[in-house]
């Protein structure tokens, strides 16, 4: 029988759940079974600001090849919370199965499921009272019963728990094993005995994976890189990077100091960075507007500092927990007067480990700020990504003078004027190289000046570091057919989205290639180009504005070939509706064209 | 000898209280034997915020109000330098009265002087934090970061001397760098330093000084009673001067920077035995 069973190829989950009732956890538990068996798994969070209640939503997919999005159908949905099935059950496919907890009575008439429906109804909640005392093991428990709906195996199901939970200490284990079985025998009740899985789940070879989030990356990429000082204020959705970094970065030598305000956590980080110290600060677009000043100074006094912005939906406050990429023009352009800084922008997971790196060599090649450019999906989504070989991260430290070199000079300036821009930096400490650092315009020495021909050569010098560093700078990476005459443009969390709703185009017969710019500022000509190329370019990103697409026209873009397709409500565009959406606008632009 | 910047002459007024403390700093460190290139000076806005340019070290010009934090970064990335962050009663008190908070909370091993001359100088005389009631029509009550300290049980190292008394600046000086350097903490020096343009407080304050220091029965060890004192003397107009409080409890670095590796400004960061860590790090990921 289990002959006729499909493969695992897709499948999305979604669990429902008052905020604090453990969704996400039923989901990254899932995750990992799904890992460990060789597949690809990918979680979206959809949750509030706040820490109890309100409706989550965690979703799961799981595929066979890397899909960095959440599919546009659910083929699963379980519901701690019977009154939330009606909000989203109109993403239910046509195979769609429904679980809910019906220890507080059945659904709702109004819940608005279609005939046919499997509905399956558990009492979790009640289970878990009874046995542990605790609601939270209804997380466990249901865990169990997922997994037979899927046709996990109960073994593997069960050595991914004993892996999570064996750090929570031998009671917490043992619970959650008990939990475990209470689960499984509860889908024997309901009729999903081991053999009656849906799927026949083959591993799709994917090699080992890492389960890591665009923030978990960030925070190892760093400390990879040599990062050694962190400094910030908690913020959604970047927290998670400073959390990772408290726990780990002291095992590497480093230093984690939560700052009172951000205002302090970029001046902590400077201060770091003057000692020669490789320094992170990671915020979300309020604290990065009160981190401008610091930026400023950190580009006038030639520090190096990198700063992860974590994008979420503006302004203001906004929403907290929700994504957005509206934050663009505030690291291309912020801050008072002219200075160089740069922008990267990472889509992936792996992207945003490597990209943090580039940031960190960059930062202190150049002595300046670098911005790695992050939004709540890409920063707080799980992903499976392949292992990351640490030992291939190259450190580079730029121009360093230690005792012995510094004994070989005559004079030492540290904003000696050269041809690339860069003047040689003497740590704190070393012998010989006594200077002055200041934000103030200065001499070479970096004494206050205001001479008119100082003032210019050192403006220039501080632009010529743009220039210089270009060819160091990541180049975009282009998915889809390189002569397709519509083009995608888009970072972040739009990475995914695109990539399927190419697979989707592709097989309506539209042929598409997407050019994923991975330095924002500097922008480098390739963008341009790809804007010249394409006839119609559609660039894809999370604000109201087109913030991206603007600076692309203002960087050389073909303004005639783009089209914006913008979102701004807070939720991520599903695949379908964006391919739907390009096809619609490629008929309104050819009729024009007409 | 490799050459490097030249102290310029100071760009203060003639008169200006900020002298004295510039050569009080500048015979502690030479009596404490701390080599220039080992000394951090780091240094707010304001007519303060050149004092680093007048002696050989590595100096810095912070952002306005931003030189604790800014201190605070370096010395936990290398606790070996010796850390000065210097400014005005602007800087520290208005700008970055919430950093002061906090850094007396933390007890970081930085030497915090804070040139209080009750006015805004370098922006022609507006009131400041510490302006008296009637100065430029200040309806306000001073700010006394004397008791703001003492009422954080964070601090440890609370003085106040007077650019009009060198020699017991002097000692205060030595104290305070001897205090953060040793590992104890923030040593927080304020010094009464006449604007002679804008608040000339020159003949107001030699009348309302108070030296705490010839006290006999003075404990300042006792923050209850040094509290007390503080207030009593304040009613009386009188001005405390001296090692006003001295507490005990290990400095942020000390609880911070790891003592199993260099300290992060001098790492070698391409060190081979890391890659284990690492790799650690990302068995972690595969969970």
């Amino acid at each position: 029988m289990s002959h006729s069973k499909p493969h695992l190829e897709d499948l999305n989950v979604v669990v429902l759940g008052q905020g604090g009732d453990g969704s996400l956890t039923v989901i990254s538990i899932l995750a990992d079974v799904l890992r460990s068996a060789g597949l690809r798994a990918y979680t979206e969070r959809n949750v509030l600001s706040r820490i109890k209640g309100g409706i989550v939503a965690a979703t799961l997919r799981v595929s066979s090849r890397e899909r960095l999005c959440t599919g546009s159908e659910v083929d699963l949905l379980l519901a701690f919370d019977a009154l939330a099935v009606a909000k989203h059950v109109h993403r239910l496919s046509q195979h769609g199965i429904v679980i809910y907890d019906n220890s507080g009575g059945s659904l709702p008439a109004d819940s608005g499921i279609a005939d046919g429906t499997r509905v399956i109804g558990i009492p979790f909640s009640r289970h878990a009272i009874r046995n542990f005392r605790r609601d939270l093991y209804k997380n466990s428990i249901s865990s169990a019963v997922i997994g037979r709906l899927i046709g996990l195996d109960d073994n593997d199901v069960r050595n991914s728990f004993e892996k999570r939970f064996a750090r929570h200490g031998a009671q917490a284990l043992e619970y959650n094993l008990e939990a475990l079985a209470v689960g499984h025998e509860l889908a024997d009740q309901v009729g999903l005995t081991a053999d009656q899985g849906l799927y026949r789940i083959v591993s799709a070879d994917c090699g080992p994976q890492m389960l890591i989030t665009g923030n978990e990356a960030v925070a190892f990429g760093f400390a990879v890189a040599g990062g050694r000082f962190f400094a910030g204020y908690p913020i959604t959705p970047a927290t998670e990077i400073m959390e990772w970094l408290v726990k780990w970065l002291p095992s590497f030598g480093g230093v984690v100091q939560q700052a009172e305000d951000e205002l302090s956590a970029a001046n902590m980080a400077i201060g770091a960075a003057l000692t020669g110290t490789r320094a992170m600060v990671a915020t979300s677009g309020p604290g990065l507007a009160l981190m401008q000043e610091a930026i400023g100074q950190s580009g006038m006094a030639e520090i190096p500092l990198v700063l992860v912005d974590s994008q979420r939906a503006g302004p203001s406050t906004g929403m907290p927990t929700k994504p957005e990429q509206s934050d663009i023009t505030l690291m291309a352009h912020g801050g008072q007067g002219d200075f160089p800084r740069v922008v990267l922008a990472p889509g992936t997971p792996a992207e945003c480990f490597h990209l943090t790196v580039a940031a960190c060599n960059l930062a202190e090649r150049y002595q300046l700020p670098v911005f790695v450019a992050l939004d709540q999906g890409l920063s707080q989504n799980l992903a499976t990504i392949d292992l990351i070989e640490p030992g291939q991260v190259a450190v580079d430290r730029g121009k360093r003078l230690d005792a012995a070199a510094l004994a070989q000079l005559d004079v030492y300036q540290r904003y000696a004027f050269s041809e690339d821009g860069v003047s040689a930096f003497a740590a704190p400490g070393t012998a010989g190289g006594m200077s002055l650092v200041t934000g103030n315009e200065h001499d070479q020495f970096g004494l206050v000046s205001t001479d008119p021909d100082n003032r210019r050569r050192m403006v220039q010098k501080r632009q010529q570091k743009i220039e210089t560093m270009r060819p160091d700078l990541p180049q975009a990476v282009t998915h889809g057919n390189a002569t397709a005459e519509v083009g995608f443009i888009g970072v972040g969390m739009t990475y995914g989205v695109i990539l399927e709703a190419m697979d989707i185009l592709a097989a309506g017969g539209v042929a598409t290639q997407y050019h994923q710019l991975r330095t924002l500022w500097p922008m480098l000509e390739e963008t341009a180009a790809f804007t010249q190329r394409c006839q119609h370019v559609f660039v894809v990103e999370y604000n109201a504005t087109g913030q991206l697409a603007r600076l692309i026209v203002a960087q050389g873009g073909e303004q005639a070939h783009i089209c914006s397709i913008l979102a701004y409500d807070g939720v991520p565009l599903r695949a379908t509706s964006l391919a739907r959406e390009i096809k619609d606008r490629l008929r309104l632009r050819e009729d024009k064209v007409a | 000898m490799t050459r490097t910047f030249s102290p310029p002459r100071p760009i203060w007024c003639a008169g200006c209280g900020d002298f004295g403390v510039l050569e009080a700093l500048i015979s502690a460190l030479s009596e404490l034997g701390v080599p220039t290139h080992e000394r951090m000076i780091l240094a707010g806005i304001g007519c303060s915020g050149s004092l680093q340019n007048y002696l050989s070290c590595y100096g810095y010009h912070a952002l306005h109000g931003r030189v604790l934090p800014t201190a605070i970064g370096a010395k936990l990335a290398n606790p070996e330098l010796t850390v000065v962050a210097v400014g005005g009663d602007g800087d520290g008190y208005a700008i970055g009265g919430g950093h002061l908070v906090h850094s007396f909370k933390r007890n970081p091993g930085v030497t915090y002087i804070v040139m209080n001359n009750g006015t805004y100088g370098l922006t022609k005389g507006q009131v400041s934090p510490t302006s008296a009631i009637g100065y430029q029509e200040n309806t306000e009550e001073d700010l006394d970061p004397i008791l703001l300290g003492l009422s954080i049980p964070g601090s440890t190292f609370l003085a106040r001397g007077y650019s009009g008394q060198p020699a017991q600046l002097l000692r205060l000086m030595l104290a305070a760098i001897g205090h953060s350097t040793a590992g104890n903490g923030m040593a927080y020096l304020e010094v009464l330093s006449p604007c002679v343009t804008y608040n000339d407080t020159y003949r107001a304050w030699r009348a309302s000084v108070y030296d705490i220091d010839n006290d006999k029965d003075y404990d300042p060890g006792d923050r209850a009673g040094v509290f007390e004192r503080m207030i009593e003397l304040r009613t009386q107009g009188r001005l405390p001067l001296g090692l006003i409080y001295q507490g005990d409890r290990p400095a942020l670095e000390t609880l911070s920077v790891s003592p199993d590796f260099a300290v992060p400004a001098r790492q070698d960061l391409s060190d081979p035995r890391l890659q284990e860590d690492y790799r650690k790090a990302m068995q972690s990921f595969i969970r």
